[in-house]
């Protein structure tokens, strides 16, 4: 009897070996965030990948099983981001007529905001007594996860804390933007998508496609030449 | 099948993006690079096939799901940035509070002048 409650304990250590451990795991905390999110009513300032995140961190934590080991398994989720980001150029190619007629604008704003997005948390953290390697994990923060991974590395940074500040950027940056836009009376979808790329990056292009695929769309642009501008950008100004 | 075929086109893309930033030592990830490949060639071409619309609806609608390994490490990391994070905490809110104010009034008005630009043209 003893045997067989012993085998029933080993079951999480044993399984978890396998990449399809990980998999299973991250799906389920995907979908009960998905469930949770529509159950609550769609918060804004809870979004369902917040949800999943925190139920995902519970389980691995209860089962105590190794995030080194949970992370490795589910390198075959993460690894689609790359595809995943070639992907956004289709949606890209759809509205390119929209991008077009809206050139001038964009090219006036992006460098302007993406720098701006860099140095307001920089020069605030900095004022508030942070370190530097702190500074040079926050300067990304606007910035797509593959993009600022690579930037954070070569400021010297800490990627934890980076990726930290970037799922907490990416949820504020989608409800400020709702916010500010009903505030400031903009209902036009490609500046709420833009401005939703440029400042949440993939967590502001998820919610900038439930608006529409227009704004999807110019969630893609903005998080896209952010990306390329910052990580061209950065290292060069940081050496000041 | 067609799907597939759509996914195989995104993952050749990807690794010439990562192709290129190799070779060129691009500080731009090879995702990004290939993604301004795919709307150029597009461009280029002028269509999109059914399988590569497929496969990338499919990918951008589990965008979240993707990211979502990356996001848990937060709860996993280790405390040695305590003290710092009242002044993290007050640069990510505000920092994105103000950056968020600034991209949409500056699209706003710009907006606005190319509109009235035109409209004189």
């Amino acid at each position: 009897m003893t045997e067989l409650a012993g085998r029933f304990m080993a079951i999480p250590d044993v399984l978890s070996a396998s990449p399809i451990f990980a998999i299973g795991l991250t799906l389920s905390a995907f979908f009960a965030g998905n469930w949770l999110f529509a159950r609550l009513g769609k918060p804004l300032w809870m979004p369902p990948v917040v949800l999943s995140a925190v139920m995902l961190a519970a389980v691995i934590a209860v089962l105590s099983l190794d995030y080194v080991r949970y992370q490795e398994g589910a390198l075959w989720i993460t690894v689609l981001l790359g595809p995943a980001t070639v992907a956004l150029g289709i949606p890209l190619y759809q509205q390119i007529h929209h991008i077009r007629a809206m050139w001038k604008p964009i090219v006036v704003t992006l460098p302007l905001a993406a720098t701006m997005a860099a140095v307001y948390a920089v020069v605030i953290a900095w004022a508030m007594g942070a370190t530097p390697e702190v500074l040079a994990s926050l300067a990304p923060k606007s910035v797509t996860a593959p993009i600022a991974i690579g930037i954070t590395e070569q400021l010297g940074g800490s990627v934890p804390l980076m990726m930290g500040g970037l799922l907490i950027t990416g949820v504020v940056a989608a409800l400020f933007v709702d916010l500010l836009a009903q505030w400031l009376k903009i209902d036009d979808e490609r500046i709420v998508g833009f401005a939703l790329g440029l400042n949440g990056h993939a967590i502001g292009t998820a919610r900038a496609f439930e608006i529409s695929h227009t704004a999807g769309a110019f969630a893609s642009l903005g998080m896209g030449l952010t990306g390329v501008f910052t990580a061209l950008i950065l290292p060069l100004v940081f050496r000041l | 099948m067609s799907m597939l075929r759509g996914f195989l086109i995104l993952v050749l893309f990807f690794l010439i993006g990562e192709a290129l930033r190799l070779v060129f030592l691009i500080p731009v990830s090879g995702g990004v690079l290939g993604m301004i490949l795919m709307t150029l060639t597009l461009m280029l071409r002028g269509k999109v096939s059914d399988a590569l619309a497929s496969a990338s609806q499919a990918l951008i609608s589990v965008l979240v799901l993707l990211i979502m390994p990356g996001v848990v490490g937060v709860f996993f990391m280790a405390s040695q940035f305590s003290g710092q994070w009242l002044a993290v905490s007050a640069a990510l809110l505000l920092g994105t509070f103000l950056s968020v104010l600034t991209t949409l009034l500056l699209m706003k008005q710009m907006v606005r002048l190319s509109a009235r630009s035109r409209a004189n043209d």
